[in-house]
């Protein structure tokens, strides 16, 4: 179809067209147009099918107001074609059709909607029992709209988000928002300006009514250039805000323009005030078929012809309630449309300059009519005009039919701001009644028509948004305020809240997205569902992808209409957030990547580790794929294999007070620490669970050196502080753990190795067993070396500078070549320590048991009341109990399956426990396991059921309590 | 042809009642708790005389803003008995209740992203299967062949390690189940008053009496607290201290899509519990705020965290729009478990709190063990291990594995 | 709802920079004859009215102190002297 002239208000360039494909043809649109103009353009009516009824639906707004317009493009499914700009080569499908659009094999289900009321499938479907999951599955096909392709492009729409600061953030860029944004901007404070739209200028846009000799759509213009040429204004365009969040968080997206920095970013704007100027929309009308195409508010069709250049029918009928849609007829008719009647649900108090022009334009203006039944079915071919009163009917005929029941507040934003809102009897919309802290709001969205009152209250709400940010704007913000005052107050709205005459209206529709019809809303209360909020979620209305859009403040009018409510008590449901769905792509951003890299993680990949995921860290698991490990664990246990360990928990502690904290927090005698020994401890927390273990060193008077499980590394300092804060101690603590990098040498030939890359002496004698010596190795790199043994045999704890870990590493490799030196990972460690029977907190420990109960109550310094240590209460609570968990150690008799890591142990029909590690240990000769049962299966020498069923064939297997200390339970090689 | 008039001109489900001063029992709460309780009560104990208050429109808490989903593969045997009894319930009351609850049997994938996991799943596995519950654990191949949309190779930020796969769960229409007790209650004589809210407890000599109302005082015998996160608050008006913390929890669904997932699927290491509902939408949970409140406000910070998490090991997910979020309260104990007791504090008050967020799976076996213990006025044994008791003789009930830090739930 | 929480330190911080460390119950009750239920209730046991509480919170994203704050978990946010 061919544009209308170019025209000032036009956003297209016609001269460049753009090639697309629409339902497998080829179809042109211009430059300038999106998804929704071009469709239009090219004499597309019928969008898409609807959903419980499969009803014709065409264009409704253009501000992606409801489902109608989804469409599918290059595969991705519910596409709003509305808010979708062009691009070249772009296939687009219309969605939830079976056949085409025009003629769909479903549309019958059109004539069954009297067998479908309100909640039908509640009541339907679930007798017998056994034929619900096939009906289920007819319900679940007929439901979603669009379907998603495995294939789709599923690009990330770019790896970048912003995160802004402001004093005062503006949402709307019409007239209001403009003059807020300039007004604010005067104190000088960083303003930001969000608009949804590609451009600024709200309604003013596309209108060429003269107001003080210039057309509105000019002074839109030079708005926005103010705007641009203002430096602390910051203006994004075509960035649809999400929600207002606590304190003036506002978040958004951005679509980027063709070759941006991406395709569209997330962004969040804290701002210290933030103005709400996001203006109205049509209330769309309930009337018969109103949901036919080619019935749509004024402003669709006022927008195809004056920015789009796209003539939007031929003969038009008005069923308005306010004066834009009388400004639209006459635009219209400007444009070419033949304008066959405006009606007008209010009988008076319109505007006489527009009643004027309607008359000289030769247009039949029916004051106290409205539209009450469309006629058509894939297009609008007529209207039934009623009087208001209800008292008379008449047929026009036509092919576009641009209907509304007045305006309606935009009060997304303030909703989601949790500001108070009230149904406002002059105007018409609910309107704000009590604002948050620092929130303002302008604009028509306050009932205001003249754009002079609208700038005036941007102005004064840009000001009082500024004063709350900080700027004494006192004068300025009385002078706006008088100018308020002058200027005309808000206009008298309309308070139709539906057609005359539609009964139990079948198929007026309240809802478009899920075909909430009129009469569902009736049914809906009939069964009990009597207020929105109910009947919202039993008839499902604006619940779909337009959300409150279409069905908002219709619902709660007709209920309240329904139940004899009187307007001013009305209540509407709760607009909830994202107020313009986000792509989840772009909302994710660059997304996650939560773990570190130790400082040996490259070296340990160049052997051909496999790493996993552990708390914060990637780290080394296997060597090789044999996950069993069984090379890298006979190594350490014959030869000497290295660790990484860096992710160790390594701290300082120093102050008069230290020592207390470490009372406080260690369940041992912390004031027995000697240097150059380490001394074994453990944390509790206030139930006597294990949280921590590791080693203190004194490294001076007062000035302690302490590990802590890699888990617990980054929570210590925290816990330090946290139990300690009633306290006023003096000490100072600093996490080291990323500072400093740490290797685990480890096996009988451990000594020997490092003998050869230290001049330290390293005999028993000099350097014992959990003996603690700051040594220099290789070429003068600092190492603290902990002389423990986790794994169960000689081994050197290494900590050193984490620059200096990959050079520590290469040296030990080196020297220990001779010695059969391998690098070991986790899992191995994690099967070295197990048949030494030392736990892994969360592994052999969880909340059900105590220090006592894992067996580590000797750490526990009992008779120490006066440092008040975390956990002792408990300790003590428990020691008197039984029927507790407890760790022992098992011998596990040979089976055809072995058991694994978390089977259960059973006695009869009872769980009494499970295993937490368990493997066939060649060290050993036999599996062994350490499990948590209950006391009265624990005595050594007992007998035990494992019961597994990973795969569904079960199988029992037989285990025998032993000690759980399987390897060398005296320490001799520990101390070797 | 009478029963298609009354199908097509459908009647009220609950008739209003006029609030009486005296009833033998009170229920502060119109969710699925409270009104399941009420409904057992009249229909099993003949106990009718009773008041279900609910303080604004029945539902409106936690019960319609969960995610509906149901599963009996918890940690411990105690929790899954009852869980699994809540399963087996649910066909019972679609016919009982004469509403179709929409139990959309798709079982549940639950994924593993460490060993640790792994261990943990074959524990909850090894639990159900001994207790007769079907569950299973998968290989990364057979989770994909459940749900194709999972990506399971190295790429993700928590790759997949196993599944865990138990087929009786699935999810219900939430709302449903409240509207069908609410039907079935008032069809048994109970009285359920909208828009009453408790604003004091009356006590004497150790016993309950009656509760003050923004309606007017009433008078009871036995009061029973089933008011999920509110329920702590109700607990302060008597001073009654409990390990109960309540925090906000969100969730959010995307736009409707036809169906693609037939599967509950969630994640721990992502914080993600997915599913599609029977509309098409995508409704997933997420964190919970870390701080006690009462609001039910999502946050921005949560809404984009469940798209990364999302697009990460479903990245088919990536074109698609999140609809709308909101949030409910999940009032959390240390151990993840509930508080079922009776007589705490004072004779007479019945409390049923601390269901975390698991409070939808078991609303209807919990009310019919609620109706059993205030009816005999003793507890039930299949409740028994949720007695507020535990948590001061340090007997955790192991729902969780993980130990509380500071005290306020804080895993 | 995000809020913001004002740092003695750092000043008026994103919510998501702090841990909750729970309700202000004082210090630890002395331990010598100290009962395990008097311990337990210490430990765990709280009253939470809808009404402004003090709190304590760290500042773990930022300066690492633990400090109080009144916090109002009806309203979700806290309560600073003048606003």
């Amino acid at each position: 179809m061919a544009r209308l002239p170019a025209s000032p208000t036009q956003r297209i360039d016609p001269s460049r067209p753009i090639r697309f494909r629409y339902w497998g043809g080829e179809a042109e649109g211009v430059a300038g147009d999106t998804v929704a103009s071009a469709l239009y353009a090219a004499g597309v009516r019928v969008f898409s099918r609807s959903l419980k009824y499969h009803r014709p639906r065409g264009l409704y707004g253009l501000d992606g107001e409801s489902a109608n317009t989804f469409v599918a493009i290059d595969g991705v499914p519910n596409e709003a074609a509305e808010t979708t700009l062009l691009r070249p080569g772009m296939a687009i499908a219309a969605q939830n059709v079976r056949g085409s659009p025009e003629r769909d094999l479903y549309g019958i289900l059109d004539r069954f909607d009297g067998l479908m009321p309100a909640g039908f499938y509640y009541r339907l479907f679930h007798r017998p029992a056994r034929l619900w999951p096939f009906f289920q599955e007819r319900l679940r096909a007929m439901a979603g709209v669009g379907v998603l392709q495995p294939s789709g492009s599923r690009e990330r729409p770019g790896r970048f988000e912003r995160y802004l600061n402001a004093e005062v953030a503006v949402v709307g860029g019409g007239p209001a928002g403009m003059a807020a944004a300039l007004a604010a901007a005067e104190g000088g404070g960083r303003v930001c300006l969000f608009e949804r739209r590609l451009h600024l200028g709200g309604h003013l846009d596309w209108r060429t009514r003269l107001v003080d000799g210039q057309p509105l759509h000019r002074r839109a213009t030079e708005l926005a250039a103010r705007v641009a040429a203002c430096p602390n204004i910051r203006v994004f365009t075509h960035a649809p805000v999400t929600g207002v969040w606590g304190e003036n968080l506002v978040t958004g997206f951005l679509i980027c323009p063709e070759g941006g920095i991406a395709r569209e970013y997330h962004y969040e704007c804290r701002a210290r005030s933030v103005v709400v100027a996001s203006g109205c929309t049509e209330r769309p009308l309930v009337f018969e078929h109103n949901d036919r195409p080619g019935v749509m508010p004024a402003t669709t069709a006022w927008r195809l012809a004056a920015s789009y250049g796209v003539l939007p029918g031929r003969r038009a009928v008005f069923a308005g309630g306010d004066d834009s849609s009388l400004e639209a007829a006459i635009e219209l008719a400007g444009y070419g449309v033949e304008v066959a009647a405006v009606a007008d649900a209010r009988a008076e108090g319109h505007d006489p300059e527009l009643v004027a022009a309607i008359g000289e334009a030769g247009i039949r203006f029916l004051p106290g009519w409205t539209a009450g039944a469309a006629r058509g079915t894939n297009r609008v071919t007529g209207v039934e005009l009623r009087r208001i009163d209800g008292g008379r009917a008449e047929e026009l005929r036509c092919d576009l039919l641009l209907a509304n029941a007045g305006l309606q507040s935009l009060i997304g934003p303030l909703s989601t701001l949790k500001a108070q809102l009230g149904y406002c009897t002059r105007t018409g919309m609910f309107q704000p009644t009590r604002l948050p802290e620092r929130a303002f709001v302008a604009g028509s969205m306050l009932g205001l028509r003249d754009v002079a009152a609208i700038e005036a209250s941007g102005r004064l709400a840009g000001l009082e948004a500024a004063a709350a940010a900080g700027w004494d704007a006192e004068s300025q913000i009385r002078e706006a305020r008088d100018a308020v005052r002058n200027a005309p107050g808000p206009a008298a709205g309309c308070f139709l809240a539906c057609a005359p005459g539609i009964g139990r209206g079948a198929k007026a529709f309240v809802d478009f997205d899920e075909d909430g019809s009129y009469k569902n809303v009736v049914e809906s209360a009939q069964q009990g569902f009597d207020v929105p909020e109910l009947a919202k979620r039993f008839g499902g209305f604006g619940l779909g992808p337009g959300q409150y859009h279409v069905p908002g403040q219709n619902l709660a009018m007709i209920m309240a209409a329904l139940a004899g409510t009187p307007l001013d008590q009305l209540s509407g449901t709760t607009v909830r957030p994202p107020l313009v769905p986000p792509r989840l792509a772009t909302l994710a951003g660059p997304g996650l990547a939560v773990h570190k890299e130790t400082p040996l993680h490259d070296a340990q990949a160049a052997l051909g580790a496999i790493f996993r995921n552990a708390g914060a860290w990637h780290r080394a698991r296997y060597f090789s794929t044999d996950l069993s490990c069984r090379e890298e664990i006979r190594n350490v246990r014959a030869n000497v294999g290295v660790l990484d360990s860096s992710p160790l928990g390594k701290f300082r502690i120093y102050g008069p007070d230290a020592q207390k904290a470490l009372q406080r927090v260690y369940v041992s005698d912390m004031s027995k620490t000697k240097p150059g020994r380490c001394k074994y401890s453990a944390m509790c927390n206030d139930t006597g669970n294990l949280m921590d273990d590791g080693v203190v060193v004194e490294i001076g008077p007062g000035d302690y050196y302490f590990t802590t499980s890699s888990a617990r590394a980054g929570a210590t300092v925290e816990w330090f502080r946290y139990h300690t804060r009633h306290d006023g101690w003096e000490y100072q603590l600093v996490n080291l753990t990323d500072t400093l990098g740490s290797l685990n040498l480890a096996g009988p030939n451990a000594r020997k190795v490092l003998a050869k890359i230290t001049d330290a002496d390293l005999s028993n004698a000099a350097f014992p067993y959990m003996g603690y010596r700051e040594i220099v190795v290789g070429d003068g790199v600092p190492v603290r070396c902990l002389r423990l043994g986790f794994v169960g045999e000689l081994s050197y704890e290494l900590h050193a500078p984490s620059s200096y870990c990959g050079y520590l590493w290469d040296l030990i490799m080196a020297a220990g070549a001779e010695f059969g030196i391998r690098p070991f990972g986790l899992e191995a460690q994690s099967c070295l320590r197990a048949e030494k029977g030392h736990v892994i907190i969360g592994t052999e420990s969880e909340q059900r048991v105590t220090l006592t109960d894992i067996g580590m109550g000797f750490l526990w310094d009992s008779k120490d009341t006066a440092s008040k240590k975390v956990g002792a209460p408990a300790l003590r609570h428990a020691s008197g109990q039984t029927d507790r968990l407890k760790l022992v150690g098992l011998r596990i008799d040979q089976a055809e399956r072995r058991p694994e890591d978390g089977d259960i142990v059973i006695d009869g029909t009872e769980v009494v426990g499970y295993l937490c590690t368990t493997r066939m240990s060649e060290t050993l000769g036999w599996q062994y396991g350490l499990a948590l049962i209950t006391d009265r299966h624990a005595p050594e020498g007992g007998t035990v059921q494992i019961y597994s069923n990973p795969r569904g064939t079960p199988s029992v297997t037989h285990g025998t309590v032993v000690a759980p200390h399987f390897y060398d339970p005296e320490g001799a090689r520990l101390r070797a | 042809m009478a029963m298609l008039r009354d199908y097509l001109r459908p009647t009220r489900l609950w008739a209003p009642a006029p609030i009486k001063p005296h009833y033998q029992v009170v229920i502060i709460g119109g969710g699925i708790h409270g009104l399941a309780t009420a409904y057992f009560l009249a229909k099993t104990h003949g106990i009718r005389d009773v008041a279900v208050l609910e303080r604004h429109y029945i539902g409106f808490g936690g019960s319609g803003r969960n995610t509906a989903i149901v599963r009996a593969n918890q940690r411990t045997a105690a929790s899954v008995r009852l869980y699994d009894e809540g399963l087996k319930l649910w066909p019972v009351l679609v016919d009982e209740l004469d509403f179709n609850l929409m139990f959309f049997n798709s079982g549940n994938l639950n994924l593993a992203h460490s060993e640790a996991a792994v261990a943990a799943f074959r524990m909850a596995i090894g639990t159900a299967n001994f207790l007769g519950i079907r569950s299973e654990l998968l290989d990364p191949l057979q989770c994909r062949e459940l749900i194709p949309a999972l990506d399971i190779s190295d790429r993700p930020e928590h790759p997949i390690q196993a599944g865990m796969y138990h087929p009786p769960g699935g999810t219900l229409r939430h709302d449903a189940v409240v509207w069908a007790l609410a039907k079935g209650a008032a069809a048994h004589g109970v009285h359920i008053h909208q828009g009453v809210e408790v604003t004091g407890i009356d006590t004497d000599g150790g016993r309950v009496t009656g509760v003050q109302t923004n309606r007017g005082a009433l008078q009871c015998r036995q009061l029973g607290i089933m008011a999920g996160g509110y329920g702590t608050a109700l607990c302060t008006l008597i001073g009654l201290e409990l390990p109960v913390h309540p925090l906000t929890i969100q969730a959010m669904v995307t736009q409707p899509l036809k169906p693609f997932l037939n599967h509950v699927v969630s994640s721990g290491a992502y914080h993600v519990y997915a599913t599609q509902t029977l509309k098409g939408e995508i409704a997933t949970g997420a964190h919970m705020d870390p701080q006690v409140n009462y609001t039910t406000d999502p946050t921005a910070r949560y809404f984009k965290h469940q798209a990364e998490a999302l697009t990460d090991f479903m990245p088919v997910l990536k074109d698609v729009k999140f609809m709308r979020t909101w949030a409910g309260l999940a009032d959390m104990t240390p151990d993840m478990a509930p508080i079922m007791d009776a007589n705490v504090g004072f004779d007479g008050l019945y409390l049923d709190v601390g269901w975390g967020y698991f409070g939808f799976k078991a609303g209807p076996i919990a009310g019919k063990y609620l109706a059993e213990m205030i009816a005999r006025d003793q507890i039930p044994e299949i409740i028994s291990p949720f007695g507020l008791g535990r948590f001061l003789e340090n007997r955790y009930a192991g729902e969780t594995a993980g130990a509380m830090k500071y005290g306020h739930w804080d895993s | 709802m995000t809020f913001m929480l004002t740092c003695p330190i750092c000043g008026r911080r994103e919510l998501h920079e702090f841990l909750c460390g729970g309700q202000e119950r004082g210090p630890r009750p002395p331990q010598e004859g100290l009962s395990a239920e008097a311990h337990f209730r210490y430990a765990q046991f709280r009253s939470i009215p809808p009404a402004p509480q003090p709190e304590w919170w760290y500042h773990g994203q930022g300066c690492g102190v633990w400090f109080k704050a009144t916090r109002n978990p009806a309203t979700n946010r806290e309560e600073r002297p003048g606003g």
